[in-house]
């Protein structure tokens, strides 16, 4: 399997193997069809009844060179009244998640391409380098302790006070390997992030749109940094790209993603709280906390499984999610969360493309109000959008960043009074 | 590629970069898309993919009438090393994304035309139900003039076409995603054939 074997397009896209064992389960359209067509469905298309066969629902991809900030139009951008939205930085191509240094270094990774790179500020002056290079997909980026740690699609890493010598990068010691053990396309790239418990956690997605993942699969895990040992955390999670804790309960929440191809309104993507270790989400036999699965929720039910805590929107691709924990912003957004929805594709009226932001009452129930929204231009066109957010960071000054991979631009949400 | 045209390409290449200056192309069409700076950028790479990016060699990809991003990802790609290629790896190594959207740019704009002959009334009958049973018009577009990052297979080198989805069910040819290994699959030598021929005389 070449290395270009490993590369994915799509948060939800899906794999030769996926595919291939799908070939079993997924007669319906085939069935009807001749021989030739009777292979399994290409990937993202697996999952698909015979009324999709004529969808035109396709994958979007980013633009891999980016694209500068001043062919694009910043200016359409809409925050909350007493909020402003500007480009913190561009070239950075394929910007997905996010991670802030000691020292203010903020890092942006990449997913379809291999790099990680700094965003540093000083006297005045911005100044975005291409620190680290060759990496297997390293979409995961976390920092803790003047340590930069690296989610590859087959491993983890760390590279000590990085921050002092991002000229120089220190040689990557390796925290865990072998985490893709079957090289396939499928939601192998990872997200990562550093617990209460100083421990890392990461996701491994489901090898297709709607198939039965391995016991290692459609996960949440932890990783302790000091000795190596794993552990999965959640289960039933069909690809979680986004995830933080409650600065109050210190409990975990995350966003996922459900499956393709039912209608363009279900299942709904779906933001999680997972208070202990253990919890199963329901994927593949149950979706959204109440959506049986057509084929796989067979003799199952939804009461076998944990419920979200929300309901996002269906296709709408919740990616980075975090707490705001600034003082920046205005009094009710403290311990709010920041959601930004890369938007949906598997949708023939397109909705996303925006940040959202929630709130919990004392009832848990989850209040979503949109924050940073502009991107999607006509949501009937396709593409529907100039640009798609992956992750949010909350900055020491209590400012919002947001990437957006489409471009490979970073942009800055501030408020003033 | 043959070993003969790999030769003749790597002759074409040394000589252009030897000579210290990419030479800008002849006498352009005075209507023909693209800035003098983008022709005189673009002009490698027609010395094998042809004048404006119409390829006159049967196993070179045209690239005229290509989708900009379709383009500019295989440039990265190939700069990356992600897709390989012993031509186009070197090539691709020194361009910075500004040129590489810049090519974009000019090749996405030029007229594409078909490369191949059509075929008769009742064998393209049967190649376009063929190319709907298995998806091919999902992506590529009812009219497989390709969209974004998917490319125009309309009007290409049938050589092309078929070295391509040989490489993609061999799992040896670069594939973002994945997509295009798992719809190969699916395909007989005698579906391979059938495509290639069917596509490469659309307009």
């Amino acid at each position: 399997m070449t290395q270009s074997m490993k590369r994915a397009s799509s948060e939800r896209r899906i794999g030769t193997t996926a595919a291939l064992a799908a070939g079993i389960f997924m007669a319906v359209s085939a069935a009807a069809q001749a021989p030739s067509a009777s292979a399994p469905a290409p990937s993202w298309q697996q999952g698909r009844s015979a009324d999709h066969n004529s969808s035109t629902l396709h994958p979007i991809a980013p633009i891999l060179t980016g694209r500068p900030a001043s062919e694009l139009p910043v200016d359409k951008l809409k925050v909350p009244a007493g909020f402003k939205v500007e480009v913190y930085a561009d070239g950075i191509p394929e910007a997905r998640s996010l991670a802030l240094g000691d020292k203010g270094t903020v890092f942006v990774s990449n997913r379809n391409l291999k790099d990680v790179y700094a965003i540093v500020e000083k006297d005045g002056k911005r100044t975005v380098t291409k620190v680290l290079k060759a990496l297997n997909s390293p979409n995961g980026v976390a920092f803790s302790k003047g340590t930069l740690y690296v989610a590859e699609r087959h491993r983890i890493t760390a590279y000590d006070g990085i921050e002092d010598r991002l000229d120089n990068p220190p040689d990557a010691k390796v925290v865990i390997d072998g985490l893709d053990p079957s090289n396939q396309p499928g939601h192998f790239w990872k997200f990562l992030a550093i617990g209460p418990d100083g421990k890392l956690y990461f996701n491994v997605g489901a090898p297709g749109n709607i198939v039965m993942p391995n016991y290692q699969q459609a996960t949440i895990n932890r990783v302790d940094p000091k000795t190596g040992v794993m552990e999965t955390y959640a289960h039933g999670v069909r690809n979680s790209v986004g995830f933080d804790w409650d600065p109050r309960s210190k409990e975990l929440w995350f966003t996922n993603h459900a499956r393709d191809w039912i209608n363009d309104d279900m299942p709904h993507d779906t933001l999680h709280r997972a208070a202990k270790k253990g919890m199963n989400f329901g994927y593949p036999y149950c979706h959204q906390g109440d959506f049986l699965d057509p084929e796989y929720g067979k003799g199952r039910a939804c009461s076998e499984f944990d419920k979200p805590a929300a309901k996002l929107g269906a296709h709408i691709a919740p990616l980075g999610m975090r707490f705001y924990t600034g003082s920046m912003f205005p009094d009710e957004y403290r311990n709010n969360m920041f959601i930004a929805m890369h938007g949906s594709w598997n949708r023939t009226t397109k909705q996303g493309y925006n940040v959202m932001r929630a709130s919990v009452d004392g009832s848990g129930r989850v209040e979503l109000k949109p924050f940073l929204e502009g991107f999607l231009t006509d949501e009937k066109a396709d593409p529907p959008m100039w640009g798609r957010p992956v992750d949010v960071l909350v900055m020491r000054d209590g400012a919002l960043l947001v990437s957006d991979d489409y471009n490979g631009i970073v942009y800055r949400v501030s408020y003033r009074k | 590629m043959t070993s003969a045209l790999s030769r003749r390409s790597r002759r074409h290449w040394g000589w252009r970069l030897g000579a210290g200056v990419i030479a800008v192309a002849g006498a352009a069409p005075a209507l023909a898309a693209g800035t003098d700076a983008q022709r005189e950028k673009a002009a490698l790479c027609e010395s094998c993919h042809g004048s404006e990016g119409r390829s006159q060699a049967p196993d070179t990809p045209s690239l005229a009438g290509q989708p900009k991003q379709f383009i500019t990802t295989q440039l990265v790609m190939f700069r990356e090393g992600n897709r390989k290629n012993a031509i186009m790896n070197p090539i691709a190594a020194p361009l910075s994304n500004a040129e590489i959207s810049e090519l974009g740019s000019y090749f996405s704009a030029q007229p594409a035309e078909p490369a191949g002959k059509p075929l008769a009334a009742g064998a393209a009958t049967a190649a376009r139900g063929l190319a709907e049973r298995l998806g091919c018009v999902t992506c590529h577009g009812a009219e497989l003039k390709g969209q974004q990052h998917i490319p125009r297979l309309a009007g290409q080198h049938a050589d092309y076409l078929r070295a391509q989805l040989i490489g993609f069910k061999a799992g040896t040819r670069f594939d973002m995603d994945g997509n295009m290994t798992a719809a190969a699959q699916a395909l007989t030598p005698a579906d391979i054939e059938t495509l290639a021929s069917w596509l490469s005389a659309l307009p």
